[in-house]
């Protein structure tokens, strides 16, 4: 297995869905950098609101991660579906690390919010949307596993701010007193989506609810 | 009728044209061959001149087939025109029975309803202005419109992720009308918003505090929004076809429309280019002053989905001139509307702005109830009741002569910097006059009902906004003591919604102020009996009026004795 | 000749369909086919032996390895070939790059070993002139023959084809049942397929499912024998039989219970296959 995962770094980078990630990259940055480029300074709330919407971008791009047009031929080899999906996160990790310093730093200083608090919610974005994907493989043999799950993370982070009640805001300014509280929540968050991606690595030797992809299996 | 019977019928239709004609030619052949036989014995000429009439006759018989056979064609063109028209609405109806069952389209449209049940019953929301209800429907489409946005794209880019579309693409009903019926597919959810729509404004009009009057164009606006980003999402599968573009589109959408991304603010210029253009204001006013390119927005948001449809079919490799002619006009529209709705307000309703700001008198309408006349925008005079049926209570409570004397209440508006501006009117400075905003339910009942007591107990607005001694008490005793819950009013009149310590106290004009030993004073009376206070507040009317009183006499006078210092109000 | 896969009580439910109601096999060495109508069943029992999906019941062991355990699972994974019936690719890998993907895939570390290996299978599937090429720009039975690549790498003991021959020309198909026969001599092939001419040229056993379970199960000469005396001729339509087509000399070939005196024809595969369905054959001929 040690042998394995430097042999697999180059094939599985380049299986990587970069456009996908590129574009919601590309996204996400334009979402922080528009109001420099219209040349006025957004205010702290509304900086903050970028910074979410261009994490929520990068994790909708994540999302996208484990889609593997090959998955049917590849799923029975001895490397473990584990071993690839965790591969895939470490390969992207550091794209993801330079392209959220580089939405953190587009924001002018004096309107960031803190930047570990902010980035404990653009983690848990991109946990999320990893958690998801990873249970869509888990649950599905969709070789695209990607789209349902970009989409239940959309409708998520849409209506997250809407609905979710006061008592458990998470939707918070920086100046609100509730701001620890939330990134205490946050950080929860963070916890149990970490939790449900590493639960939903392994290969069950039993099958509880596996649905066929409708349609190329006729028999 | 299905498409091959009614191709058999053309073909019938045909062969029963060519069997009359056959019969025909083959009688006209036998009468000539008669003919012939009779005239045996005519002249050269005779027989030369019958050659020529037949040849005339077998020439119309000709082009009489030829006509026939040119109309066969051309029903057999119009009847292909219109199966693929069929098709298309078939195939339409198919997409929109798909995409009112998608997920994000159900959530949406059950929060939209959500919405606007929870909206509509807040009690806030009792006193309707018609004129900012119609606009307050156009809030919820964006989300259902946000919907439409994602799941119509999945379902442009279904044939491709499935793969079906080498299959599809060798079908007769080609592609663009494919992605035509994926717009169209968009209609239904968009006649549901309306329905929506329909049913939020229609439960507005009829609750019995309604007043003023909707537009037909803001009303549209809601549907139009949802038709939009269905056709966007289309062009965008079109433009790029994958999966990530459509919930990315969806985010910046959300942060510019709904997170106020929008670069563009305030009440007119390029802030209409937005789907739904500048929101609200704290204030409602009169229609004839709203001034909105409402209708133009419409027409541009309604050019926008067509240009944004026509380039989706265009895209799709149909090379007709009529879509590109469509297109041209779609984008004609586009302008048009774009160019006027950014015009600004235009100067007649900037005149009637500033007539109604300055001397409301000559808009208003005036109505005498008891000892007091209320002048209101025509719209308003059905609240005349309301603002009596308070104004009555405050004056009940009161002694000497504030009781019989006349009161005016004007209704008082400021919309000389726009109809954005939040600022507070100025007070009035005429004796025994109070203004009267123009929303209702909610705060304003007992922020009108302080102006009132102020009124009544200082004399005028400006004296009653400086107000800091003993008369207080008094004031916000008059205000409250009324109504159902004094307590609550008192917390919801105070800026901070505080029930101690000193606090700015809105009213319709500025606010007024009160001192932590007012406070704790007007606490104890509320929680004594209204009669016995307001017996003694008659009967120590004219020092508790006195501009000297200070708030500990006005306790010790209306017996609640306390240990209050001297009056100190910060500026 | 030993058992090298054995099978009992398998079974697997999507809902209340029975994908697998309790399957029962043992596979020897050499090619087995396997027939069946259109959700037999016949993808979810590859897929469930390749351990590409586990079964809700029942138990097998491939080459002595049981995928219950993690061990098992990943001893028999490294003896596996597995050719699905939907393969998929990296667009622009090129067939050296796929096939090397998953070769290390199948842990095959020793850069050099792994090449050398990688270039036989694709010299087997002759792929050697297209290697280079980008799998984007290869035609379909070039693809499939890719993916049969794929499955051959690291010589593994225990081949899973599903429907390798679909789509392919006569020719192509000619090519893949070589290598397919090739592969049979010293290994285990299970090989799905509509074809039951596949069948009859390439298989020393042959299954036949339907509705999840097995309906037959020994030599492609039992199965041709069961429609013996089944099989005739007429000049009509005979409405005695349970299925029966015009061929090209006008007459018509009918299977089912001859009437007497009937002229009766030679069988084959594919008779004895029609009549193993039997209950299910109108579903089949329709």
């Amino acid at each position: 297995m040690r042998a394995v995962i430097p042999a697999l770094v180059v094939p599985v980078w380049r299986t990587l869905p970069w456009r996908t990630l590129g574009a919601a990259g590309a996204a996400g940055l334009l979402t922080t950098g528009l109001p420099r480029l219209f040349g006025s300074a957004p205010g702290a709330w509304f900086a903050l609101g970028q910074l979410r919407a261009a994490a929520l971008a990068f994790a909708l791009g994540l999302a996208f991660l484990l889609d593997d047009p090959a998955r049917h031929g590849t799923a029975p080899v001895p490397t473990g579906r584990g071993v690839r999906i965790a591969l895939r996160v470490a390969l992207v990790a550091p794209v993801a690390a330079l392209w959220w310093t580089a939405a953190l730093l587009l924001v002018p200083g004096p309107d960031r919010p803190p930047a570990g608090d902010v980035t404990l919610e653009a983690g848990t974005a991109c946990a999320l949307a990893l958690a998801a994907a990873t249970l869509a493989v888990r649950r599905t043999d969709d070789p695209y596993p990607g789209r349902p799950a970009a989409t239940a993370l959309l409708v998520t982070g849409v209506l997250a701010p809407l609905l979710v009640p006061d008592r458990w805001a998470l939707f918070v300014a920086p100046q609100d007193p509730r701001w620890a509280a939330a990134h205490e929540r946050w950080a929860w968050l963070l916890a149990g989506a970490a939790a449900v991606w590493v639960l939903s690595l392994g290969e069950p030797p039993r099958r509880r609810s596996a649905r066929p992809r409708p349609g190329p299996h006729g028999s | 009728m299905t498409a091959p019977a009614r191709r058999q019928e053309t073909g019938r239709e045909a062969k029963e044209t060519r069997e009359t004609r056959e019969t025909r030619e083959a009688k006209e052949t036998r009468e000539e061959t008669q003919e012939t036989r009779e005239t045996r014995e005519a002249t050269v000429r005779e027989a030369k001149e019958a050659k020529e009439a037949k040849e005339a006759k077998e020439a119309k018989a000709a082009k009489k087939a030829k006509e026939a056979k040119e109309a066969t064609v051309r029903d057999a063109a119009r009847s292909a025109s219109r199966h693929s028209l069929a098709a298309l609405l078939a195939l339409a109806r198919f997409e929109a029975r798909g995409l009112l069952l998608r997920l994000p389209v159900v959530l949406a449209l059950a929060g939209y309803t959500a919405w606007i049940v929870w909206r509509t019953l807040q009690p806030w929301d009792d006193y309707p202005v018609l004129q900012d209800a119609d606009r307050a429907t156009q809030g919820g489409p964006l989300f259902v419109g946000l919907a439409a946005l994602l799941c119509a794209n999945q379902a442009v880019l279904r044939s491709r992720r499935h793969d079906t579309e080498r299959h599809l693409g060798v079908l007769v009903l080609p592609r663009a009308h494919r992605t035509a019926a994926h717009a169209l597919s968009v209609v239904p959810l968009a006649l549901l918003t309306a329905a929506g729509v329909a049913a939020q404004f229609t439960w507005e009009a009829l609750k019995p505090g309604a007043l003023g009057r909707g537009s037909a164009a803001e009303l549209l606006t809601g549907p139009l929004v949802v038709l939009l980003f269905g056709a966007i999402g289309v062009l965008l599968a079109r433009l790029v076809p994958s999966a990530v573009a459509a919930p990315l589109l969806v985010v910046v959408s959300f942060l510019l429309f709904v997170g106020a991304g929008f670069p563009f603010t305030g009440e007119t210029g390029a802030v209409w280019t937005a789907p739904l253009a500048a929101g609200a204001g704290t204030h409602s006013y009169p229609s004839g002053l709203l001034g909105r390119p409402a209708g133009w927005h419409d027409l541009y948001l309604a050019g926008l989905t067509l240009t944004a449809v026509l380039l989706a079919v265009l895209l799709s490799g149909t090379r007709a001139r009529t879509v590109r002619a469509a297109l041209a006009a779609a984008l004609t529209l586009t302008v048009l509307g774009g160019v006027v709705q950014t015009g600004g307000v235009p100067a007649v309703t900037t005149a009637a702005r500033l007539r109604a700001s300055l001397t409301p008198e000559k808009d208003q309408t005036c109505v005498r109830r008891g000892t007091a006349t209320y002048c209101a925008f025509p719209e308003w005079t059905p609240r005349v009741g309301d603002w009596a049926r308070t104004v009555e209570r405050v004056q009940s409570l009161t002694g000497g002569t504030a009781h019989g004397r006349p009161l005016l209440v004007r209704q008082r508006l400021d919309a000389r910097r726009g109809l954005l501006d939040d600022a507070a009117l100025a007070p009035s400075r005429h004796p025994r006059q109070v203004t009267v905003g123009t929303a209702w339910g909610g705060n304003r009942v007992p922020e009108f009902s302080t102006a009132v007591a102020a009124v009544l107990v200082a004399g005028d607005e400006k004296t009653a906004s400086e107000l800091c001694d003993g008369r207080m008490v008094t004031v916000m005793w008059l205000s409250l003591a009324w109504q159902t819950d004094p307590e609550s009013a008192l917390r919801h009149v105070r800026l901070d919604d505080s029930l101690t310590g000193s606090a700015i106290v809105l009213s319709p004009t500025e606010p007024l102020r009160m001192t932590a030993g007012q406070t704790e004073v007007v606490r104890a009376l509320l929680h004594k009996p209204v009669t016995g206070v307001a017996v003694r507040v008659k009967a120590h009317w004219a020092e508790l009026t006195s501009p000297k009183i200070t708030t500990a006499r006005a306790a010790e006078l209306l017996g609640v004795p306390a240990e209050v210092g001297a009056d100190r109000c910060a500026q | 000749m030993t058992v090298t896969v054995s099978a009992s009580g398998l079974g697997l439910r999507y809902g209340s369909t029975h994908a697998l109601d309790e399957v029962s096999l043992r596979l020897r060495r050499g090619v087995t086919g396997l027939l069946g109508p259109n959700g037999a069943g016949k993808t979810t029992l590859l897929r469930v032996l390749a351990t590409a999906v586990p079964a809700d019941r029942g138990a097998f062991t491939v080459l002595g390895h049981d995928p219950a355990t993690a061990r098992g699972r990943q001893e028999l994974r490294r003896a596996l070939g597995y050719l699905p019936q939907t393969p998929g690719f990296h667009p622009d890998f090129t067939p050296f790059e796929f096939v090397d993907y998953v070769a290390i895939l199948k842990e095959l570390t020793d850069r050099a070993a792994r090449h050398q290996e990688v270039r036989r299978v694709l010299a087997e599937a002759d792929l050697a002139d297209v290697r280079g090429k980008r799998i984007r720009k290869l035609s379909g039975g070039m693809r499939q023959r890719v993916a049969l690549a794929a499955a051959l790498v690291g010589d593994p003991g225990f081949l899973v084809l599903d429907e390798p021959t679909v789509g392919l020309d006569p020719e192509q198909r000619m090519r893949f049942r070589e290598v397919i026969a090739r592969a049979g001599e010293d290994r285990t092939v299970l090989l799905s397929t509509h074809q039951t001419e596949d069948v009859a040229m390439l298989c020393h056993r042959v299954l036949v499912m339907a509705g999840g379970r097995i309906r037959f199960d020994g030599t492609p000469a039992e199965l041709t024998a069961r429609a013996a005396g089944r099989v005739w001729s007429s000049a009509g339509r005979d409405v005695g039989a349970k299925a029966g087509w015009r061929t090209g000399d006008g007459g018509f070939r009918n299977i089912g219970d001859p009437p007497e005196g009937a002229s009766l024809l030679a069988p084959t595969l594919e008779d004895g296959y029609l009549l193993t369905l039997d209950g299910d054959l109108a579903e089949v001929t329709a």
